[in-house]
């Protein structure tokens, strides 16, 4: 499970999650479902929830 | 990279509320409903909690089986089209399963919130199947072999594009199925990820003998039933570590038919040779079976309908920790050998 996790976030997650330069703009990830339903509510936008294990 | 200003992955997610659940506790896992043995796994929903599509998905070779930024792309544009026509009023609201919190399944929280630790999602996964088992509800061919392989089918997709495929074979392609087609949806639900096919294609009555694939060839939508052949489900779970997984350390392969009857043993039965020998099974002395010796009764029987090997027998129809008379053939002597299964502890 561990060895997986790993490789898992060398293929993909590290590439989504990496540390933004200053000439990139970070995408604020919410960690509390209800405040992400609360703000799809009101932008209007579409969740792209990701469960995970905790690292 | 995703948050990078500019690359298409950055501003496909920058229209999206991003959402990252690392703790279960108050997730309503009826509704999130997904295979928790996945490490990464992710849902495209909207504020009413109408969910378009899953993200995700894993076989036996890796947990990144299935997993690619460049159908995550496509995944990502699929879900805002559905988002646009969702607010048209163009897709009706999915009926919401019924709510059920890690709370809710005594042994999880016993276990977990009841003991003040985390609820992590492959806990929840092996605690619904132990709870099952206590209140005589475990079906252990679709709770316990979940996730069936579509390589089975001989379906190999080309991951990259999401849902086509790359190659045909076997049953897929007996019935019709070509590299190129792209699957849109299993037994009339439509799909857009693999995570969706992977998830439909797991609610599948394990006694079906077909199912329906819808694919897209060349702008047209086709229609193929395919014959699941014996045994469709049957994967290989060793990296579960279920707890309702009776370790039996030892693997097998079925003999043959003819084998079988050359050998005078019930042609439809489950007998079977063993190819290796788990090193814990000599430590703890659960067994003393050997490379080479064929099992062909458990506890006196030798068929069963939903097992093809005495092992897949003594998995489906026993509960970890159970001892057996194993009927066994070791250089043409028939003996008979005590077998202890375990039951797997599991911990982070």
């Amino acid at each position: 499970m561990r060895t997986g996790l790993l490789a898992l976030q060398a293929s993909l997650a590290i590439s989504l999650l990496s540390t933004p330069s200053p000439a990139e703009e970070a995408v604020g990830w919410i960690t509390s479902y209800e405040e992400a339903l609360q703000e799809a509510r009101r932008t209007g936008k579409p969740i792209f929830l990701e469960f995970r294990c905790a690292p | 990279m995703l948050t990078k200003a500019g690359t298409k992955r950055g501003d496909l997610l920058r229209q999206y509320v991003p959402a990252r659940i690392v703790r279960m506790d108050g997730i309503d896992i009826g509704l999130f409903d997904y295979d928790r043995y996945n490490t990464l796994y992710f849902f495209i929903l909207n504020a009413d909690e109408h969910i378009y599509m899953r993200y995700g998905g894993r076989d036996a070779r890796s947990p990144t089986a299935y997993l690619n930024l460049e159908s995550l792309e496509l995944a990502l544009e699929q879900g805002l089209e559905l988002h646009r026509l969702y607010r048209a009023g163009k897709i009706d609201r999915k009926p919401r399963p019924a709510a059920k919190y890690p709370r809710d399944v005594p042994e999880l929280h016993k276990r977990t919130t009841g003991a003040g630790r985390c609820v992590e999602c492959h806990l929840i996964g092996d605690l619904e199947n132990v709870q099952r088992e206590l209140d005589g509800a475990l079906d252990k061919l679709s709770q316990m072999f979940r996730s069936p392989d579509i390589r089975t089918l001989g379906i190999e997709l080309d991951v990259p594009r999401g849902l086509a495929a790359a190659q045909a074979a076997k049953a897929a392609a007996a019935a019709g199925m070509q590299a190129g087609d792209t699957i849109t949806h299993l037994n009339g639900k439509r799909v857009w990820t693999f995570g969706d096919l992977q998830w439909e294609y797991d609610r599948v009555n394990r006694r079906a003998k077909t199912i329906q694939l819808r694919v897209e060839r060349g702008g047209k939508s086709v229609d193929l039933d395919i014959d699941l052949p014996d045994f469709w489900w049957l994967t290989d779970i060793g990296y579960r570590n279920w707890s309702v997984d009776p370790r039996v350390y030892f693997n097998s392969e079925p003999l043959t038919a003819a084998e079988k009857i050359a050998q005078g043993f019930d042609p439809d039965g489950f007998a079977c040779r063993v190819t290796h020998i788990d090193r814990v099974a000599e430590l703890l002395g659960n067994h003393e079976l050997a490379v080479g010796d064929v099992v062909y009764a458990v506890d006196g029987k030798t068929r069963d309908e939903i097992a093809n090997t005495a092992e897949l027998f003594l998995k489906l129809r026993t509960q970890a920790g159970s001892r057996h008379v194993l009927q066994i053939v070791r250089n043409g002597e028939r003996l008979e050998t005590s077998l202890k299964t375990d039951r797997m502890s599991f911990r982070k």
